[in-house]
């Protein structure tokens, strides 16, 4: 094969993988709380920090990942507490909260780190041959991860008693506390762990992005646009949705520039908003 | 009259003599923030009056800015700025309704939808202006842009901004208190009732978000010549969301608060932002606090969110226009339809026909199809198969604010109505519906009309005299008058009414079932109505169709019904 094509397709699953990996933290929180978290970019933000915090301390780079948990589960768990479990009848507020939130976490980093761009080094070095073309491998593992990530926690939903309990709470809130789901609990804990999932995603991405405090925008607003073209409420969905977008981005983006890129983006949510508003797979 | 012109005056002379009292320094500060304000304003439309977000306000505001920039630039001291200025203020108005129209036209439901991809459009506005440098000069922006010709020192522009500021308030003021303030309010709490009396609700947000951006296009035409820089930032998110904050901490459903928040918050900020580094981490918290616990806002504590003393004022004194006389045949008729949701057969080829005035009884077990009958035929729930004929016209799939216009008048299973607006608005929107011409929205004379239906109604039912109510306050049976009173006065030719007796009491029940008699008899309806209350069918009934599993099973006069062996075999237990 043409080894400019095996880059690019290589690219190509590279950034669906790793958007995969950040809407599903927002998916599974949308899914299971009817909120839609608009601070969820940040937390991959700040997980991003967090790797950067752990270089500028000659630490070793996997220690990121802790820190990063920790930092934004708790992050989370004290948000849920404060933000989202008091606007549950409110969705509209919710979205409003998240937003002000989201302007919260961004001033912050702000504040302590100044709206330049940070760089974090890559821990693994050097490229892999893949059918004879050289590709990056931190790339080519972060894309091993972020599907070994997804499929885990796929399986992990489908097969686990937690995956079915949070099925449950999505089915049927009312009829899940009433059999004895602890739903408050079961809430709290999938917030926590939508937000720790993009903060891992951040670590994980930060070597590759250029780290600022306005990164999370991006993010929310292309994994909203997933949601919108693959459909709420499927992982199937999820997946074409991050196929579409993550793949027309990156191939636009080789081919002209990253403008059009994020143009032709744009054009396809809305034209997805428009003519087909529940998406490719919609929640029967 | 006399009060909206003496509010004016107040606010006039305020604006005018600000700078006397605040130097000259501040005055031209003010000036800046009064251009943000008037954007502000905007917000607090789409957001505190009509019920949606949007989140890139700025690019309205940029691309005005620009485009007023470039004017200047290019034909400097022509009579053409005359033409082109307004141009500018203008440009983002249309470009916002164009983008409404789009948005708005796909779902009804506003939700997180629209203010994404407002906030996308913004993103991408900011990446063309800083990389078209061409055109706007990129990412240093347009310099040395003249100012408006004429105008020399800071206090001429001061007194520019607060004219532009002055004129946006009292207009919204005015519309505010206009028909179309009302019809804002009430999209914002109950799209579909706002759809069943006729309005295309897509239309309306889209001009409100179109006036939006004017509003942002007004601040922005004149940012360019009192700054004389434009920059990409101005399209930005940063101006964006910091506009949201304003009119949110503001209050967003006040007229005044959106210019409130913006000027002070805006004075603060330039005031603070060096001494204070985390000035903008507390702004975002007291924008969570105001969120989370004072949805009202500053300008809430002040000034009542809708102005109650004029509508006190608004005594019904003519008939509003006639309702356009009817055309086509008495009627409807469906034929197979077929409606199903997943896997669910809901209507499965019900052939359904009534061609002549009256009152009919649609009954069935539960899950028989009566509601979804009614949904089909008003376009919401999608036709699988079959067509349907109103009036002798095929409607298969009509968005129900066109059938509405044409006659077809729908009272919901749980009242669906406007609670927070009062009685007397709710009313309104039903005599505006298929009535009102445009310009009968901005006139103050609207709020009187009357229809000899609602007059009688109001005779029938002494509660619904009481106009000032909230509708929200009044009991479920009271409520379910108001609805169908609501859908009566729209003076509609086919009557579909779901349970209108659900939860009303016996008194109220018989009330009812006169009223629709009267109604049916006196606009030459045909009324379909499904119900379960047997003692209600029977009295009214002149003829019965009974659905079972998405079929027709049997139709008759009540006694024929009663005797239909297929029917009782359906109803086991319930009428053996």
């Amino acid at each position: 094969m043409d080894p400019i094509l095996t880059i690019n397709i290589l690219n190509v699953v590279y950034e669906v993988s790793t958007l995969a990996v950040v809407v599903l933290g927002l998916a599974v929180v949308f899914g299971l709380l009817g909120v839609m978290n608009l601070a969820h970019g940040e937390f991959v933000m700040i997980g991003a920090y967090c790797a950067f915090f752990i270089q500028a301390q000659n630490l070793p780079f996997l220690a990121a990942i802790p820190l990063a948990l920790l930092v934004c589960g708790f992050l989370g768990l004290v948000v849920e507490r404060l933000l989202v479990r008091p606007l549950y009848a409110r969705p509209f507020d919710t979205l409003l909260a998240t937003w002000g939130l989201s302007m919260l976490l961004r001033e912050a980093v702000e504040a302590v780190y100044g709206r330049g761009f940070r760089s974090v080094a890559t821990p693994l070095t050097g490229s892999v041959d893949v059918l004879g073309a050289d590709y990056p491998s931190y790339r080519l593992l972060l894309t091993v991860v972020s599907i070994a990530l997804v499929a885990g926690l796929v399986w992990w939903f489908v097969r686990s008693a937690t995956g079915r309990r949070i099925r449950a709470v999505v089915n049927n809130r009312e009829l899940a506390g009433s059999v004895g789901i602890p739903v408050t609990a079961l809430a709290r804990n999938t917030f926590v762990f939508g937000c720790c999932l993009a903060a891992l995603a951040g670590v994980m991405l930060a070597p590759l992005l250029p780290v600022n405090p306005t990164l999370g925008l991006d993010f929310i607003l292309k994994s909203f646009f997933v949601l919108v073209v693959g459909g709420l409420g499927s992982l199937v969905g999820l997946i074409s949705g991050a196929g579409v977008i993550g793949g027309v981005e990156s191939v636009v983006s080789a081919f002209l520039d990253r403008t059009y890129g994020y143009t032709t983006v744009l054009i396809i949510a809305i034209l997805f908003l428009w003519l087909r508003p529940n998406g490719l797979f919609p929640r029967t | 009259m006399a009060s909206f012109l003496g509010h004016s005056a107040a606010l006039v002379a305020a604006l005018a003599l600000l700078p006397q009292l605040v130097g000259e320094f501040w005055a031209y500060t003010l000036a800046l923030y009064f251009l943000y304000a008037i954007a502000s304003l905007g917000i607090g439309l789409c957001w505190g009056q009509a019920g949606f977000l949007p989140l890139g306000q700025a690019m309205f505001f940029g691309l005005a800015a620009y485009l007023s920039g470039l004017s200047l630039i290019h034909f400097k001291d022509s009579w053409l700025l005359l033409l082109l200025l307004p141009a500018a203020a203008l440009a983002p108005g249309l470009l916002a309704y164009g983008i409404g129209l789009l948005v708005f036209r796909g779902r009804t439901l506003s939700g997180p939808f629209f203010a994404m991809i407002t906030l996308a459009l913004t993103l991408l506005a900011f990446q063309i202006a800083n990389s078209w440098n061409d055109v706007t000069g990129g990412f240093n922006g347009l310099k040395n842009i003249p100012g408006l010709p004429g105008l020399s020192d800071f206090t001429d522009l001061y007194y520019v901004s607060a004219v532009a500021l002055g004129v946006c308030l009292i207009g919204i003021a005015w519309l505010r208190r206009a028909p179309a303030g009302v019809l804002w309010r009430a999209v914002s709490q109950n799209e579909q009732r706002v759809r069943f009396c006729g309005f295309a609700v897509q239309n309306v947000k889209a001009a409100v978000f179109g006036l939006s951006g004017v509003l942002a296009g007004i601040g922005g035409a004149l940012y360019a010549p009192q700054q004389n820089l434009v920059t990409p930032q101005l399209c930005g998110f940063l101006l964006s969301a910091d506009l949201v904050i304003w009119a949110a901490v503001g209050g967003r459903a006040t007229l005044y608060g959106p210019a409130v928040g913006a000027v002070l918050i805006g004075i603060l900020t330039a005031d603070l932002r060096d001494e204070i580094s985390y000035w903008e981490v507390i702004l975002a918290a007291i924008f969570i606090v105001v969120v989370l616990y004072f949805r009202q806002g500053l300008m809430g504590f002040v000034e009542p969110p809708v102005e109650r003393l004029w509508r006190r004022r608004a005594k019904r004194t003519l008939d509003g226009p006639a309702r356009p006389a009817a055309s086509g045949d008495t009627g409807f008729a469906l034929d197979g339809v077929r409606v199903r949701m997943g896997s669910v057969r809901i209507l499965e080829g019900l052939d359904l026909a009534i061609d002549r005035h009256g009152i009919y009884c649609l009954i069935g077990p539960n899950g028989a199809g009566k509601t979804s009958c009614f949904n089909a035929m008003t376009g919401e729930l999608p036709v699988r198969s079959g067509q349907i004929r109103i009036f002798g016209h095929a409607r298969t799939g009509t968005a129900a604010d066109l059938l509405s216009r044409i006659g077809v008048g729908r009272k919901f299973q749980a009242p669906s109505l406007f609670p927070d607006l009062t009685v007397a608005e709710n009313f309104n929107i039903g005599l505006w519906g298929g009535r009102a011409r445009l310009r009968d929205l901005v006139r103050m004379r609207s709020h009187g009309w009357s229809s000899a239906i609602l007059r009688e109604a109001q005779s029938r039912f002494p509660f619904l005299a009481e106009e000032d109510r909230r509708a929200g306050d009044l009991s479920h049976g009271q409520r379910q008058i108001l609805e169908l009173v609501m859908v009566l006065i729209a003076e509609p030719r086919l009557l579909l009414l779901d349970e209108p007796s659900a939860g009303l009491s016996q008194t109220e029940t018989q009330e009812v079932i006169e009223a629709i008699r009267w109604v049916g008899g006196r606009l030459n309806a045909c009324t379909v109505i499904v119900e379960h209350d047997m003692t209600f069918v029977r009295e009214l009934a002149d003829r019965i169709f009974v659905l079972h599993q998405g079929r027709l099973l049997a139709s008759g006069t009540v006694a024929e019904i009663q005797a239909d062996e297929r029917v009782r075999a359906v109803y086991v237990g319930a009428s053996a």
